[in-house]
């Protein structure tokens, strides 16, 4: 299956779905944080609203897509980093 | 794309759709019904026996009604439109506080009218609770109660359905050009099925992932916004909708001064012209915090619910003091919620886009049927060539087969069934509402121990002629109770009654001819197959005589 040049994917099903479940929901979490820090000329209730309608695409979204990742590992690096710049400028905007 | 990825997505969603395939067919063939909740609820009423009242005299209804229960001011509706599930122009509803907050079983209502010598008169009603029952259906996947927990199963079913979604399309991206609209009609039946789902499937996309993605939020939002909450507001989320406290010292109002609602209608009329007014929620009337939603549609804007929008309305002076959720008048972020809400519900573009919903509800029911049948066909043992021995199918795939016609074709003879007992029960029993869970699960169970009883092939073409005959009796009944008035049924003639008996009609059509074609299938289809009765006679451990006795 695998080639020269393919390195062979792994499946990992259990960290690559934890991995989904786990920082699909930080990165959910954070980025309807970031909206609300840039929509603050709206009222909250609206964009609050707006904030948790957000949650579920993303979530699902990376929970979709993390069997693309050849392997666990790099599932949980590649969306670990995401997540901790996202909770870091989420951190830096809400502290400014 | 590499093809270990498609292999991986196809697993994913081979076991997303097994997991939640039948779950999702429930919500599907009931959220479809649903959709025409309103004409079902009409159907289901009996005539009404409370003397009408002219919307010319409501205002002293509503005095009147408010003098004698003054409980009432906190919250009664006055209906502007006449229909068979309005039992009066006034009424209003009292939750049972223990209760969950979409149970509608535990609510009870009440409805006023004037006497012949003007005098407000209250009694309780009893409403017809069928178009709810299978909204309940609906929102939680079949399970019987609209509870924290059952939509929390449902938000499970509907993030499989989503992963279910993106894996399927991964899985056919590779192919598409070439399998897009290709429906190979032929002798390799499995690659036909194989065909019409992916045409679905890709055709009514867009639909699937709202519902996927609008019902994870529905079954979710309450987790996410206090996590939200804590996280992100501060703690500060509960005071959003909190709207500003009335001055110290404000003085209770008298109801008698406030505007009449013809008037209250004229004003609205002319804010915005196109707004269809259906009802008018009064709110806390007798305080400082008095308002009036005006409820109603528009076809040629979004609504922010499946019963339209509203304008509110200040009673007393008739100034429209909100927008925020009048079809149309919406500001653009109020606009966008709100379409998230309609694209689920139909609430937009009026009856054409119902029916269209309906219908994609109802493919969708298809899609999960269908993918059902197709992991089934795919771990098919098949026979020699040359004739030789039939091989027994897996245990497996046969208790998929028999789970599978049980659980759908058991949920659609349920429906029927609860639809058309709603109407006879109501003359016999008295409370027809109390009924409807029985009537349902009854015939759920019970179909679904009559598949594995007898194997899907056999089941199948039974289940459907049964499908199709109690279809049958739900315009039959509406004829009976038209020719037969003695049986003390009733038959309303407006369009949307007389739509659910011509719908149910075309039902019994739909069922009779998959039940012929099915048959045929179990007749003389290939016999290496679990739809085949004879492939079903080689079952080594068949534990069913009738299997086994030659034809």
């Amino acid at each position: 299956m695998a080639t020269a040049n393919h390195s062979p994917i792994r499946r990992d099903w259990l960290s690559k779905t934890l991995a989904g479940l786990v920082l699909g929901a930080v990165l959910g979490l954070g980025g309807s944080g970031l909206f609300l820090q840039f929509s603050t000329d709206m009222p909250l209730s609206v964009r609050g609203q707006l904030a948790m309608w957000m949650v579920p695409p993303i979530w699902l979204g990376v929970l979709g897509g993390v069997f693309f990742f050849a392997s666990g590992l790099r599932a949980w690096l590649w969306l670990g980093g995401t997540g901790a710049l996202v909770l870091g400028a989420l951190s830096a905007l809400r502290l400014s | 794309m590499r093809s270990e990825f498609v292999r991986i997505y196809k697993a994913v969603h081979t076991w997303t759709g097994i997991i939640a395939g039948m779950a999702l067919f429930i919500a599907f063939y009931a959220g479809a019904l649903t959709v025409f909740k309103e004409p079902l609820a009409r159907w289901a009423s009996p005539p009404g026996a409370i003397r009408p009242v002219a919307l010319e005299d409501a205002q002293q209804l509503i005095v009147g009604t408010l003098a004698a229960h003054p409980a009432a001011a906190r919250d009664f509706t006055l209906y502007v439109q006449d229909a068979e599930n309005v039992p009066a122009r006034l009424g209003w509803h009292v939750r049972n506080p223990d209760a969950d907050d979409h149970d509608d079983s535990q609510v009870r209502h009440y409805a006023a009218t004037l006497d012949a010598y003007g005098a407000a008169q209250v009694e309780e009603t009893h409403p017809s609770r069928l178009a709810s029952f299978i909204d309940t259906l609906h929102r939680v996947v079949g399970l019987p109660a609209d509870s924290d927990p059952n939509r929390w199963v449902m938000g499970v079913v509907a993030a499989l359905y989503a992963l279910a979604l993106v894996s399927g399309v991964v899985v056919l991206l590779p192919s598409l050009v070439k399998d897009f609209f290709a429906l190979r009609v032929g002798k390799n039946l499995k690659r036909m099925w194989l065909d019409a789902h992916n045409v679905v499937g890709i055709v009514s996309l867009p639909f699937h992932l709202v519902m996927a993605l609008t019902a994870v939020v529905f079954a979710y939002h309450d987790g996410i916004y206090a996590v939200q909450d804590r996280l992100l507001h501060d703690g500060k989320w509960g005071t959003a909708f909190q709207r500003q406290r009335p001055a110290p010292g404000a003085a209770e109002r008298d109801p008698a001064t406030m505007l009449p609602p013809l008037e209250i209608l004229a004003r609205v009329r002319e804010f915005s012209p196109g707004f269809e007014p259906t009802m008018l929620q009064y709110q806390q009337v007798g305080g400082p915090r008095a308002v009036v939603r005006v409820w109603g549609k528009d076809a040629a804007a979004v609504s922010p619910r499946a019963r339209g929008g509203f304008a509110a309305v200040d009673p007393y002076s008739g100034k429209v003091v909100g927008s925020d959720s009048l079809p149309g008048r919406q500001s653009t972020p109020n606009l966008f919620i709100s379409s998230f809400f309609a694209l689920h519900m139909a609430a937009f573009g009026g009856t054409p886009v119902q029916w269209m919903y309906f219908l994609l509800g109802l493919a969708g029911a298809w899609l999960f049927y269908s993918g059902n049948l197709l992991w089934v066909e795919s771990r098919r043992k098949k026979q020699a060539r040359q004739g030789g021995e039939l091989p027994a199918q897996r245990l497996d795939v046969r208790l998929m087969a028999a789970a599978t016609v049980g659980v759908c074709l058991g949920c659609i003879c349920g429906v029927s069934l609860a639809i058309v007992g709603s109407k006879w029960l109501h003359g016999l029993a008295g409370d027809a509402n109390a009924w409807l869970p029985a009537l349902y699960y009854g015939t759920f169970f019970a179909s679904i121990g009559w598949a594995f009883l007898r194997g899907a092939a056999r089941a199948s073409v039974h289940l459907l002629w049964l499908a199709a005959t109690i279809t049958a009796a739900i315009p039959l009944t509406s004829l009976l109770a038209w020719s037969l008035p003695v049986l003390g049924m009733w038959t309303h003639t407006s369009a949307a009654s007389l739509g659910v008996d011509a719908t149910a009609l075309a039902g019994t059509a739909a069922f009779a001819w998959m039940a012929r074609a099915t048959a045929r299938r179990v007749r003389s289809g290939a016999p290496d197959s679990v739809w085949s009765a004879s492939g079903a006679q080689a079952r080594p451990e068949a534990g069913v005589p009738a299997a086994q006795t030659p034809r």
